[in-house]
């Protein structure tokens, strides 16, 4: 067969174990998955040989390959193994200590022993620059360039590899840290430097210079990475451009990457939340709980409107994997996940109270839960879903490998049953009921955090034990009802292809609204939008097709915490406060049920998304809902339903026989490689025509 | 109750007041509840019997909440509360200790029946009086204080109070849009409180909250029965306002049972360092408990264990209407007094005495256009060393109060902050080495003479080490660098004065010389000591 010349795009993306890769004929819709072992000390290698693989099975051809678009954990492992560049900080004299100083807090208040997260930057490489801008942008005191190239060049005798500029109140005027960059440029000439007010112009030093610091502590790694890649593509004869996905879900070119990588820091869990995200916009729905789970966490988002929610500020590498306030704050936008200690490896436990608890520590997958037959001993969620027959000891990763009844029965019996006085099915059961309480739990809070009632949101379930836990975890968050994607494992690099060009700004400028000085929030969206069109122009994309969204973080004065509201488009000016105002109130009773009177507003930050065209995939052509159909179960098998009685001979079907338009009663399993979909009774479950699985409540039936 | 549903709606109540918290802190208008977590919330049954707290910034409201509660029902029994009623009070005897700590309660009703309480209690952005400071003679003089009173009845705000409050407080829409976030989360809670007994079909929260407090309290004697039964003792001495202040522990351990007893501490003081019972009982639970039993919740089961005395008249148990207003001062030490009793049973699971009482630092004046200001930042200096790591600097203990970033301090009061760094050399030394303290250094900007008071300690007796370490440096507050006579007191700064303070360093834990010579070289080549002709100090 001659290669195929159709134009094609390819979605990489590149985990800690996996790189997983997903090819898509644009002409015809068709679908090509690859997976290979991450190549830690060159990624771009297993890369390159994950394309070349993936081209000859699907019988494409190089040159026809219009993009590679890429998720990559290189910068998170990088902080984490704290394996980036010797960085040096440049800092108002005065406040070299304020990226170890933080803010003074313990995560834990009832641990004596824990240690903050530990800065980038050692004390002796953090320079202190005289100068001083005041909060209203005012110069203080001018910087003195005399001692400015000194502090320069000590950073240099230090043997600095990249550098950080990071001066008090710059997010309101930047000059002082611009004429430092450039005398860094003249002195300690191709030594990356990041300047904070370019990076994250908002306040707070802490988290501005913790950011700025993790940003070109990574950079030249990031830079050496993308380069290879680059021309890796090229030697492959690849024409298509490389784009690499940002933590927020838009997709960015290798020169935006490089000058801010640290923007890419969450791009692989973006991409998952992207999938969702595209999954509901097929399927015509505008909000979602996308719901993660695997061996280790679950992570859970919410989208709204089609889109995944966004945060401001994150953690990369905590202490505690489960702790806010453990890890190195980076203030970017990124998608917003809660990231739960519930996997399947989750370890089950009586605590000092008697009660049983799971997680968050997991077996891992060495020596894995009990049931692997690896050494486990400590019984986890996976030992007791294989106990209530919600797994099939002989079809565990699609029969690569057998999981051991027995011993997952025991340690149950001993760890669980035997000191709580419950039989062992009473205690696999906790187990499984526990877990999803901690996960509904957590997902609560998140949203109540958002000001997001969860019981609207359909739940969205991918990763390997997703769909066994989704049922359950959907019945205690009363949602409406509960989807499984098909091919759930390379989920995440579909999410890449999903993802438009786009890339956010923010200004920081306080604004009373009643007093608001339109003329310069009109220049700054201005400024925002230019610079967002000319990187899309340079990306190829023509202005016609360039969107622009405006918000503005709002408050009442004197808040603390703000509310997202949308800004519209054009210029400004004094009537625009009526429809803003509108908005924001909207936006703030949705959260609290009511608004205080006669406070004034004001507003924050001022952002802007500027994207390119949404690519319209099609891959699930040649899909049609055929006339609804009883499929017929592969097998039967006892699985453990307390509303049906207890155990029951329960269908088990085949989820690569399930056709769009099959409908069936719960309880059933569906089974496929990487995953098995439990649903309980009183469900009704449809496959529709994108093969999402969709089971609701039999009609009637309050949930 | 089967085991694994009370687990699952134990943590379902935990989950309904971590929500009540976090809708209170993102409505709130004040910097030190949202910023700093200056805050706390929990849920009660209808006897007033806490069953689960938010976990939030501030151990000193942690039992003292839940003592606030019993003084609520006495004073409205459930025949006398109505659907849409909310209660407040400020009375340092009956909540947390200051005036400044407002406490708000919603009563929640199914019907005409109430079947629960939310409360929470916020650090208030003012509350008139003299600004937050030591310097009163009298409760009185620091501030409004309302007795246990209905902000809302059936629904409708008490306009007489409302009035009242707005009346006698610097920031009255800072105060009243606080109110309406405690009530506002107290309302959040209750919604999902009445949806989750609803699911559960239970009908009182009673059977509920007696399985979580007996099996808390089960632990919690379990916990103390595994230490070396015996007495310990420990005594501590304060800078005090204007003579020094002994704080003395005794603690028994004595089967399951544990009696901690203050007799011995100092009497009452002149000035409002001194502490009520319940704030005495709020901080010594915690010191017990992060030493005894960190992984026990806290509820009335955890409480009841313990017995906690004071005489009566002493600083630890002072009488109205004694001033109270910088409790927190002496209140701070007292999980400090507790490690260096407990240490003697249990030295591998204590700090060394640290900085302790977080620093406030309160400033009021006025700006050029002559508006007055007000304005209060927290900081803190370093912890003890710990038995195998070296103390944190610059790090809040017992306290949760976070610092707020300078600039938005700035953004917020004219200031103009010139340092805020670590205090190399502050660390007492030892085979661990204390948390280094910090300074900070700011003016005021305005044309105008403002007043400042610190709220700080530790600048005569420092952090001592425990079994052989060394003490951290003691503080100090400089104006234009002279130290002034009182550093508690208030200073009257004309434009242009320069304040330096400097917190105070942790003891160290373990003789200096069995401390690791990497650590002593890291020490030195990153600053955080300083060689002096005595050799290179920690100290």
């Amino acid at each position: 067969m001659a290669p195929s010349g159709n134009p094609s795009r390819i979605g990489v993306d590149i985990g800690g174990t996996f790189t997983d890769l997903v090819w898509v004929d644009e002409a015809t819709g068709a679908v090509r998955v690859g997976k290979l072992l991450t190549t830690p000390k060159d990624p771009s290698q297993a890369v390159e040989e994950g394309v070349v693989a993936l081209l000859h099975e699907a019988g494409a051809r190089a040159a026809a390959v219009r993009a590679l678009i890429h998720g990559t954990t290189l910068a998170t492992n990088a902080l984490i193994e704290r394996k980036g560049a010797r960085v040096g900080l440049l800092a108002t004299a005065g406040f070299r200590d304020a990226v170890e100083i933080g803010r003074e807090g313990r995560y834990d208040m009832y641990d004596l022993f824990i240690d903050p997260p530990v800065p980038l930057v050692p004390r002796q490489l953090r320079v202190e620059v005289s100068e001083r801008v005041l909060a209203d942008g005012s110069i203080h005191r001018p910087l003195d360039p005399v001692q400015a190239r000194a502090a320069i060049a000590e950073l240099g005798i230090l043997g600095v590899e990249a550098i950080a500029i990071c001066l008090l109140h710059a997010y309101r005027n930047p000059i002082h840290e611009r004429t430092l960059a450039a005398l860094c440029a003249e002195i300690l000439p191709g030594v990356p430097v990041s300047c904070s007010s370019d990076v994250v112009p908002e306040i707070r030093e802490y988290e501005r210079t913790s950011t700025t610091t993790a940003n070109v502590y990574v950079m030249p790694l990031m830079a050496r990475y993308l380069d290879d890649l680059e021309r890796k593509l090229q030697e492959l004869g690849v024409p298509g451009r490389l784009y690499v996905m940002m933590s927020a879900g838009g997709i960015a070119t290798p020169e935006t990457a490089k000058r801010v990588p640290i923007r890419l820091v969450e791009s692989g869990p973006a991409a998952g939340a992207l999938a969702a995200a595209r999954s509901a916009r097929q399927v015509g729905l505008d909000r979602l709980l996308s719901f993660d789970m695997g061996g280790t966490t679950a992570k859970a988002c919410v989208i709204d409107r089609g889109e995944p929610l966004l945060a401001r500020e994150f953690e990369v590498a905590r202490a505690d994997r489960f702790k806010k306030g453990s890890g190195l704050p980076i203030r970017v936008p990124v998608v917003e996940l809660i990231e739960i200690g519930a996997g399947g490896g989750s370890v089950a436990r009586v605590d000092r109270m008697g009660l049983l608890k799971v997680g968050p520590d997991s077996a891992g997958a060495d020596p894995g839960p009990a049931c692997y037959g690896a050494g486990g001993q400590e019984p986890t969620v996976t030992d007791a879903d294989l106990l209530l027959g919600y797994l099939d000891a002989d079809f565990f990763l699609g029969g690569r490998m057998r999981l051991d009844v027995e011993a997952a029965r025991r340690a149950i019996e001993t760890r669980v049953a035997h000191p709580m006085g419950l039989g062992v099915t009473e205690a696999a059961w906790g187990i499984h009921r526990i877990v999803n309480e901690n996960m509904a739990a957590a997902a609560r809070v998140h949203g109540i955090e958002r000001g997001k009632d969860l019981r609207g949101y359909p739940l969205f379930a991918f990763g390997g034990a997703g769909p066994v836990h989704a049922w359950q975890v959907g019945r205690i968050l009363r949602v409406p009802r509960v989807l499984v994607p098909y091919g759930a494992g390379a989920l995440s690099a579909y999410g890449l292809l999903a993802a438009p060009l786009a890339f956010d700004f923010v200004r920081t400028a306080p604004q009373r609204l009643t007093a608001a000085d339109w003329e310069l929030i009109n220049r700054l969206f201005e400024e925002m939008e230019a610079e967002g069109r000319r990187i899309l122009r340079g990306a190829g994309v023509p202005d016609a097709d360039v969107t622009v969204r405006r918000s503005a973080e709002m408050r009442y004065f004197g808040q603390g915490h703000e509310v997202d509201v949308e800004i519209p488009t054009g210029t400004l000016t004094p009537t625009s406060l009526e429809p803003i105002t509108e908005s924001f109130e909207a936006a703030y009773r949705l959260l609290y049920s009511r608004t205080p009177m006669g406070v004034p507003l004001e507003a924050l930050n001022w952002r802007a998304v500027i994207a390119g065209p949404s690519p319209d995939l099609t891959i699930t052509s040649g899909l049609e809902t055929g006339a609804a159909t009883a499929p017929t179960a592969k097998k039967h098998r006892a699985a453990y339903f307390p509303e049906a009685g207890g155990y029951v001979d329960t269908p088990v079907y085949d989820r690569y026989r399930l056709d769009p338009g099959a409908r069936f009663a719960g309880p059933a399993i569906v089974e496929e490689r990487e995953s098995t979909t439990v649903i309980g009774p009183g469900a009704l479950i449809s496959v529709d025509a994108h093969r999402n699985l969709v089971a609701e409540p039999a009609s009637g039936e309050a949930r | 109750m089967d085991p694994i549903t009370l687990d699952i709606c134990w943590s379902r109540l935990i989950g309904v007041v971590n929500e009540q918290a976090a809708a209170l802190m993102r409505t709130s208008f004040t910097s030190i509840v949202r910023e700093a977590g200056d805050l706390s919330a929990g849920v009660f049954d209808r006897r007033g019997y806490m069953i689960a707290q938010a976990v939030t910034g501030t151990p000193g409201h942690i039992n003292s909440m839940a003592l606030a509660m019993k003084h609520f029902l006495a004073a409205y029994p459930l025949d006398r509360l109505a659907p849409g009623d909310v209660l407040i009070t400020n009375d340092p005897w009956k909540t947390s200790g200051h005036l400044n700590d407002v406490t708000v309660c919603n009563p929640i009703f199914r019907g005409r029946d109430c079947v629960a309480f939310f409360a929470s209690t916020c650090h208030s952005a003012d509350i008139g009086g003299h600004v937050l400071s030591a310097e009163a003679r009298e409760v009185y003089e620091e501030g409004l204080f309302i007795p246990i009173m209905k902000l809302y009845e059936g629904g409708r705000l008490n306009e007489s109070l409302a009035a009242l409050i707005r009346s006698n407080t610097r920031v009255p829409d800072l105060v009243m849009g606080d109110f309406h976030a405690q009530v506002a989360g107290g309302t959040v809670g209750g919604e999902r409180l009445l949806e989750f007994m609803e699911e559960f079909g239970i009908e009182r929260l009673e059977p509920l909250a007696d399985e979580i407090i007996m099996r808390t309290e089960r632990a919690m004697r379990q916990a103390i029965g595994e230490l070396r039964p015996g007495q310990y003792r420990y005594t501590l001495t304060s800078d005090g306002f204007d003579e020094p202040i002994t704080i003395a522990a005794r603690c028994e351990v004595r089967g399951e049972d544990l009696w901690v007893d203050f007799t011995g501490s100092s009497p009452a003081s002149r000035r409002g360092i001194n502490v009520v019972m319940n704030y005495t009982e709020a901080y010594t639970t915690y010191g017990v408990k992060v030493i005894v039993s960190p992984d026990v919740p806290n509820n009335e089961g955890a409480f009841r264990v313990l017995r906690i005395t004071a005489p009566e008249g002493s600083i630890l148990n002072v009488q109205h209407p004694a001033p109270v207003a910088a409790r927190h001062i002496i209140g701070h030490f007292l999980p400090h007094v507790v490690a260096g009793a407990l240490k003697e049973a249990v030295p591998e699971r204590v700090m060394a005495e640290g900085s302790a009482n977080i620093w406030g630092i309160q400033l009021t004046g006025k700006n050029r256009d002559r508006s007055p200001w007000v304005y209060t930042f927290f900081s803190s200096g370093g912890t003890g060393a710990r038995p195998a790591q070296d103390g944190l600097s610059a790090t809040a203990f017992p306290s949760g109060v976070l610092g707020t970033p300078v600039e938005v301090v700035e953004s917020l009061a004219p200031l103009l902050i010139e340092r805020k760094a670590l205090r190399d050399g502050s660390g007492g030394d030892g085979r661990y080495r204390g948390g280094l303290g910090q300074v900070i250094a700011f003016r005021v900007r305005s044309d105008e003479p403002a007043t400042c008071s610190v709220l700080c300690d530790r600048t005569r007796i420092p952090a001592l080490g425990f079994f052989g370490g060394q003490p951290g440096l003691p503080g100090q507050v400089l104006i234009n660098g002279r130290a002034p006579d009182n550093p508690k007191g208030e200073q009257t700064l004309r434009p242009g004065d320069l304040v330096e303070v400097l917190l105070p360093g942790g003891g160290g834990y373990g003789p200096p010389a069995e401390r690791d010579p990497a650590l002593r070289a890291r020490d030195l080549q990153q600053g955080y000591t300083v060689a002096t002709s005595r050799g290179a100090t920690g100290g």
